[in-house]
């Protein structure tokens, strides 16, 4: 499949090429450098990849503004060490690869545990270039940081997973790089560390982000560890890490400070590599240890011999998140354990999603809950859009 | 002044350049009463105004049951005055159009009824010794316990409850009649005309009393003001502009007449129209300087004394809540006196009440003449007060403390209501401040 | 008018007294906060409930009327004015908050809640709704979703989209759709997130999940006195640049200190200075002391004459008393004011600052400009009177170049008042055909049949030709005199 992807360089081929696909009722997928292929189901086998990795220029960078326009293949890492030097940064930590696109960050919409201090993904793509299903190139939103001219296009196709359009280029908005940045690591056994990570959700510490992680995977002799990170002045940082330490009436196992917990924080963001079951199980941050408890109970059976499954929470948001290789595995108990999981979820209020599985899985316990009432709405935006479905199907 | 000048147009024309202050931003209605109740802008401030505006543009008749209804529906509390970043003086332009609705359409007779018997001393007189002998036979109370159940205050049940709730409060000894010695040593402060008002002479003469012996232990001199007469606030706020200038106009000649450093007001109604006699007066060349002099002197009892200190009494152990008059918070911007007031009476638990500086529905006639709102805004008030865990109601102003006095008894509440002066005068005579007796020991300085 | 039928319906769906149909009643919805539009709708409608709600839409609907949402009419935009008699659905009444739930940090709502008592509810658990707008006191979250409003503080902490976490919406069918709700991923398109900001023409919100921040504990309030508004510019770009990040950054010009210096309202700005900028940090109280610092810094070197600031509340207040009194205090020397809401970049201020002012002049209006300088948001407020024809004219022209100049300077038309009807017809400067056509079929998706607040955000002469024949064109012109009763 590698070989038959279509790079386009410019905005005006890209049109060129769903133009002739629409026109030859063949199907294209949107990607970006294809990193991270497949994800969430709503690729579909068949079809032309097209990859935005040529469209990678800096369109406008006013450092002063603060905001940046690039073509959507541009690079994360590449763009970071743009910005970088003007203690810039683009606090997108949402699980993928470092070395993943800006559009298909924006195109694939989730976010990772810094939306807390930061917000979504979505809160911080200003404007967007897109080149939709039907053959119209749009810009929408614009390059300013305040915008409420007309309807948030911007949102739909953030998040839209090459379902709409697609991005051929992107404006953002920047942050400074805080002055400090640290990271706190608490370990414990499984509920220890549940019960600290609820401490620290209701705390009035400006934390950052926090993170459960399973203590292997970061060298503890422990069962959990929970990551704590604090960004900002040097002086907020300090009183902060002491008032954390206080309310969870303990030393840190480690603390890092800012290399450290960058690097760490990098390494984190591509956790769910190699993996082929990515479950997502989301629920109020008080519910986190309902939440954490059927996230372990899918591992364990996900596990099968070789035990390499896992989990992680982003305890802020109350998303906990399993991983597994699944060399080998029963496809139809692995269902049943993940629709009890989602049985139980939804039972709290939350949910339970597929963001990778075995297509046998992912077809039979379904890649979302259902979302019925908003079928009949979601289906007349994709054919606003996209109404010969030349690109990835609509989302659920 | 003439009454030619004192026209239509001309009402109208200055309704125009008040008017035009309003921006329509919108930031007053939540603060009014009416419009959180009814949730329609034509009872809110914005849209009376904009009702009025209409009017001044010739869109609509003053006549119109729009304006009759809306305009009469506002219980001109002033709710909206201060927090209007445009400062549109919402009370003038209301007096304003209620002059002009009423031009265009007779005042309902209850209205009216009720506007001649406060404005006309001989016929007060007899209405309120009337109340009073009927409050001395017990009937209203009784009627009152017998009638309080479920439904909101209003109509007859609440006028006899008014009357039940305007005696004084048991528990508390009535004070020693007389006026209080002025405290030994005192340093002779300013001198003080006191406003007896038509309603306080009449039913709350004791609460006049009260206001003189509190204000003669904090070292001022009460001044007698023989020649004075009602305030006019309740016809200039039904829109009887004339009547009210006459009686403005009467009255600050006697109190010119006494030369007096202050005008003491115990009840806030009357207080904020008498610190707007200059405004009321001010197309009338002859008095407009002289009203304005008079109302630069008018002071609520807690601001006089606030300014100084005051003198502490002796311990009342109750819990208290306090209900700020409209008139007091709104019109006047009088916030932290009745506090500091409060603080003057040790072991006095003051307790905080929701929607303390809401109106309580009494405005004035108002629970008499819209009988279902009044009776719902005075419903909420009762139950906020219900809700504090208070044992005793202060507020300062007569009218509040009959309404809400009727609507407590309605509830079957027992909480009674007292002025604030009425508190402080018991917390001095248990310090034995008025003739040496003392229950508790020695007044003394905070 | 509506038909005596349908008043009936709608009296047995909401209760007689909830139904407005007296035409000098209806005088007082015919505008917003934007008094230069003005349309008496054909009815009035205060609904309780969602179904209620419901139930109306679907009676108007079948009626063949148009519906327009109201909050509490504070938007600047004439977003809701009812245009072609259409009955306006009021929120005034839906005002509970349904619960707040303080381990989570999130509440849910009924749209009419106003703002700031959100805030006054939470407080009681220690935290705080962050978006707000100037208007917090009044407005409602209803409106500020329909607007995507922003605030003073939305700097540091971002507009309303951010925390609106989950919505129940009535749509023109009659039928109700929920969208979001904290704790789910809503995986899929972002229909919430869409939602926002649609002005009242996707249908009418009904219940509104937020998340809650917790109260910060320390604030340090500063003013800059500057005597080139350019200065005050280079401050707010050098503090951003220096990675400071200050929850709110605001610029009142000369012309708005004036005013208010003139007014009742005087704050004690120097009148003879050319800008005063307030800048707040919020936060924990260490670090606090340090960023003021820093920012005091980077005043005095880009030229301010002196900076001031507050130690306590009360200091706090009387710092921000002429940001927070301008509109009020330019209302007293001009009957008329129309509120421009342009964004720009941030680096492009001074030199679109001094644009402004020379069409103020060439157009012999006072143009007075107080905005939200962090974010580059202008609020330039052209003085006027409506009696005066020509100076109307003039105001007119005045606005749209000052448009005109901002979108070329990289901005945008609306930073947070919305299009409206003011703005709908400065749309084609951001968008091109594509765009609007794109638009007109989003707001099909949810409304085909284009009932619910028609006339607003997209100009109709966009509208592509297929879609909604007999719709009547509504007018977006300024009132120039009263309109006829
Ligand atoms: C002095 C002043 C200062 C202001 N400052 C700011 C500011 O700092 N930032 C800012 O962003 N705005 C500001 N505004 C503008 C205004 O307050 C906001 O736009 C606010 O969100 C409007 O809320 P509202 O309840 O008054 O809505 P309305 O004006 O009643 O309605 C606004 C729009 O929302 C729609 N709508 C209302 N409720 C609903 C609902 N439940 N469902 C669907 N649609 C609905 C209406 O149809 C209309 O299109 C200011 C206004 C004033 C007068
Ligand atoms: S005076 Fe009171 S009732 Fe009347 S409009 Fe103002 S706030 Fe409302
Ligand atoms: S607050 Fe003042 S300016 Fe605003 S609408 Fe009310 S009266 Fe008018």
């Amino acid at each position: 499949m590698n070989n038959q992807a279509l790079t386009p360089e410019s905005t005006a081929e890209t049109r060129e090429i769903v133009l002739a696909a629409r026109a030859a009722g063949s199907r294209l997928l949107p990607a970006g450098r294809r990193t991270w292929p497949g994800a969430g189901g709503w690729t579909r086998d068949g079809g032309t990849t097209v990859s935005t990795s040529r469209l990678d220029a800096v369109h406008h960078y006013e450092p002063a503004d603060l905001t940046l326009t690039a073509g959507a293949g541009i690079g994360l890492d590449r763009l970071a060490r743009i910005v970088g030097p003007n203690r810039q940064w683009l606090p997108f930590d949402a699980p993928g690869s470092s070395a993943g696109t800006l559009g298909a960050a924006v195109a694939s919409g989730t976010s990772g545990p810094l939306r807390n201090r930061y917000g979504a993904t979505r809160d911080n793509v200003l404007g967007l270039e897109v080149v939709t299903g039907d053959g119209r190139s749009l810009r929408i939103g614009g390059r300013v940081v305040k915008n409420v001219a007309g309807y948030d296009l911007v949102r739909l196709f953030t998040g839209s997973r090459g379902s709409l359009g697609i991005i051929t280029r992107v404006s953002v908005r920047l942050f400074p790089i805080p002055e400090a940045d640290e990271t706190l690591l608490f370990a414990g056994g499984p509920s220890e560390a549940v019960s600290m990570a609820r401490t620290v959700c209701t705390s009035e510490v400006p934390v950052a982000a926090a993170e459960l992680v399973e203590g292997e995977e970061v060298g503890a002799d422990r069962a959990m560890v929970l990551a704590v990170r604090l960004l900002g002045g040097p002086r907020e940082v300090e009183e902060s890490r002491r008032r954390i330490r206080a309310a969870l009436g303990t030393e840190p196992w480690r603390a890092l400070d800012d290399g450290g917990s960058r690097r760490f924080h990098a390494a984190r963001i591509g956790w769910e590599e190699g993996a082929s079951l990515v479950a997502r199980l989301a629920a109020l941050p008080d519910r986190i240890d309902a939440a954490v408890a059927a996230a372990r109970a899918c591992a364990t059976r996900a596990n099968g011999a070789q035990g390499s499954a896992a989990i992680t929470a982003d305890v802020l948001q109350g998303l906990v998140r399993v991983r597994a290789a699944l060399p080998d595995f029963d496809p139809t108990r692995l269902a049943e354990t993940l629709a009890t999981a989602r049985r139980e979820m939804e039972a709290l209020g939350g949910s339970l999603t597929l963001s990778h599985a075995p297509p046998q899985v992912g077809a039979r316990v379904g890649w979302t809950g259902s979302r019925r009432e908003t079928a009949a709405l979601t289906d007349r935006i994709k054919a606003l859009f996209d109404p010969d479905s030349v690109l990835a199907p609509r989302c659920p | 002044m003439s009454a030619a000048a004192d026209s239509l147009a001309h009402a109208v024309k200055e309704q125009e350049e008040g008017l035009l202050n309003c921006v329509h931003c919108g930031f007053c209605l939540p603060a009014c009463p009416t419009y959180r109740r009814l949730g329609d802008e034509a009872d809110s401030p914005r849209g009376r105004l904009h009702l009025m505006r209409a009017v001044v543009e010739g869109r609509l008749d003053p006549g119109s049951e729009a304006f009759q209804t809306h305009i009469g529906r506002c219980l001109g509390c002033r709710a909206c005055e201060p927090v209007c970043p445009s400062g549109v003086e919402y009370g003038n332009l209301l007096e304003l159009a209620r002059h002009v609705g009423g031009e265009a359409r007779r005042l309902s007779l209850l209205t009216r009824l009720l506007l001649r018997v406060f404005g006309t001393e001989w016929l007060a007189r007899p209405a309120m010794f009337a109340g009073r002998a009927a409050r001395a036979t017990g009937i209203p109370a009784l009627v009152t316990r017998l009638l309080a159940g479920s439904a909101p205050p209003r109509g007859p049940r609440l006028g006899l409850a008014m009357l039940a709730a305007s005696g004084p409060m048991r528990g508390l000894r009535a004070a020693p009649a007389g006026s209080g010695s002025p405290r030994p040593g005192a340093a002779a402060r300013a001198t003080v005309g006191l406003l007896t008002g038509c309603v306080q002479a009449g039913l709350f003469s004791r609460v006049n009393e009260a206001t003189a012996r509190v204000l003669e232990a904090n070292g001022y001199q009460i001044v007698p003001v023989d020649a004075q007469g009602c305030c006019g606030a309740l016809h200039a706020h039904a829109g009887d502009l004339e009547a009210a200038r006459a009686m403005a106009r009467r009255n600050v000649e006697a109190f010119e007449a006494a030369g007096v450093d202050y005008l003491a007001m115990n009840a806030s109604g009357c207080g904020a129209a008498m610190a707007e006699y200059g405004s009321l007066l001010s197309h009338d060349p002859a008095m407009r300087d002289r009203a304005a002099a008079i109302a630069g002197r008018v002071r609520d009892v807690s601001e006089l004394l606030a300014a100084c200190g005051p003198l502490r009494g002796s311990a009342v152990r109750m819990k208290a809540t306090w209900d700020a008059p409209c008139h007091l918070v709104h019109a006047q911007r009088v916030s932290s006196p009745p506090q500091t007031v409060l603080d003057a009476v040790p072991e006095l638990e003051v307790l905080p009440l929701a929607g303390a500086t809401e109106c309580c529905g009494g405005a004035g006639i108002y629970g008499l003449t819209h009988p279902h709102l009044g009776g719902w805004i005075g419903g909420d008030k009762v139950r906020s007060v219900v809700e504090s865990g208070a044992d005793i109601l202060v507020t300062g102003n007569p009218g509040c403390m009959m309404q809400i006095g009727a609507g407590l008894r309605l509830a079957g509440s027992g909480v009674p209501v007292l002025h604030l002066v009425e508190l402080l005068d018991e917390s001095y005579r248990r310090a034995g401040l008025y003739h040496g007796e003392s229950d508790h020991g020695n007044g003394s300085r905070p | 008018m509506i038909p005596g039928r349908l008043t009936k319906e709608l009296a047995r769906i909401c209760g007689r007294d909830a139904v407005i149909v007296d035409r000098d009643r209806l005088l007082v919805y015919e505008s917003d906060a934007l008094t230069a539009y003005r349309h008496r709708p054909g009815a009035v409608v205060l609904p309780r409930t969602t179904e209620e709600v419901r139930r109306t839409v679907q009676a108007v609907v079948r009626h063949g009327l148009p519906i327009v949402p109201r909050g509490a009419g504070t938007g600047l935009s004439g977003g809701a004015v009812a245009l072609n008699g259409a009955v306006v659905i009021g929120t005034a009444r839906m005002n509970r908050i349904l619960a707040i739930d303080a381990p989570n940090r999130r509440a849910v709502l009924q749209p009419g809640v106003i703002n700031a008592e959100l805030s006054a509810a939470a407080a009681v658990y220690g935290l705080y709704y962050a978006p707000d707008p100037s208007s917090q006191t009044a407005c409602t979250i209803g409106g500020n979703v329909a607007e995507n409003s922003g605030g003073p503080h939305c700097l540091k902490y971002g507009v309303t989209s951010r925390y609106v976490t989950g919505l129940t919406v009535v749509l023109a069918d009659g039928s109700v759709v929920k969208a979001g709700g904290q704790g789910r991923e809503a995986p899929g398109y972002d229909l919430a997130g869409l939602f926002l900001g649609s002005e009242g023409c996707f249908g009418i919100a009904t219940e509104i999940e937020v998340g809650l921040l917790p109260v910060p504990e320390g604030v340090r309030t500063l003013l800059g006195i500057f005597d080139r508004i350019e200065d005050a510019g280079r401050a707010v770009s050098d503090i951003i640049s220096a990675g400071l990040l200050p929850a709110a950054m605001e610029i009142i010009d000369g012309p708005t200190i004036r005013a208010v210096e003139d007014s009742v309202f005087a704050a004690g700005y120097p009148t003879d200075a050319e800008a005063a900028l307030v800048i707040e940090f919020d936060g924990l109280e260490a670090g606090l002391d340090h960023e003021a610092e820093r920012a005091t810094h980077f005043c005095l070197r880009a030229g301010a004459r002196e900076v001031r600031s507050a130690r306590d509340e009360e200091e706090r207040l009387a710092l921000w008393k002429g940001r927070k009194k301008a509109f009020g205090a330019m209302g007293r020397i001009a009957p008329d004011l129309l509120v421009q809401d342009a964004t720009v970049p941030r680096t492009t201020l001074p030199a679109i600052l001094k644009g402004i002012s020379e069409i103020g002049k060439r157009y012999n209006l006072i143009v007075a400009n107080v905005f939200h300088a962090g974010d580059g948001n202008l609020h330039p407020n052209i003085l006027f009177d409506r009696r005066d024809r020509d100076e109307l004219e003039r105001v007119e022209h005045a606005s749209k170049e000052i448009m005109q100049l901002c979108v070329d300077a990289g901005g945008t038309i609306t930073g947070e008042h919305g299009v409206g009807l003011d703005k709908k017809h400065h749309m084609p400067l951001i968008y091109g055909p594509d765009e609007l056509d794109t638009m007109w079929g989003i707001r099909r998706v949810f409304d085909p049949g284009a009932v619910m607040n028609p006339g607003k955000v997209l100009p109709e002469e966009t509208e592509p030709l297929h879609a909604n024949p007999g719709q009547d064109p509504a007018s977006g012109e300024l009132v120039g005199a009263p309109a006829p009763a």
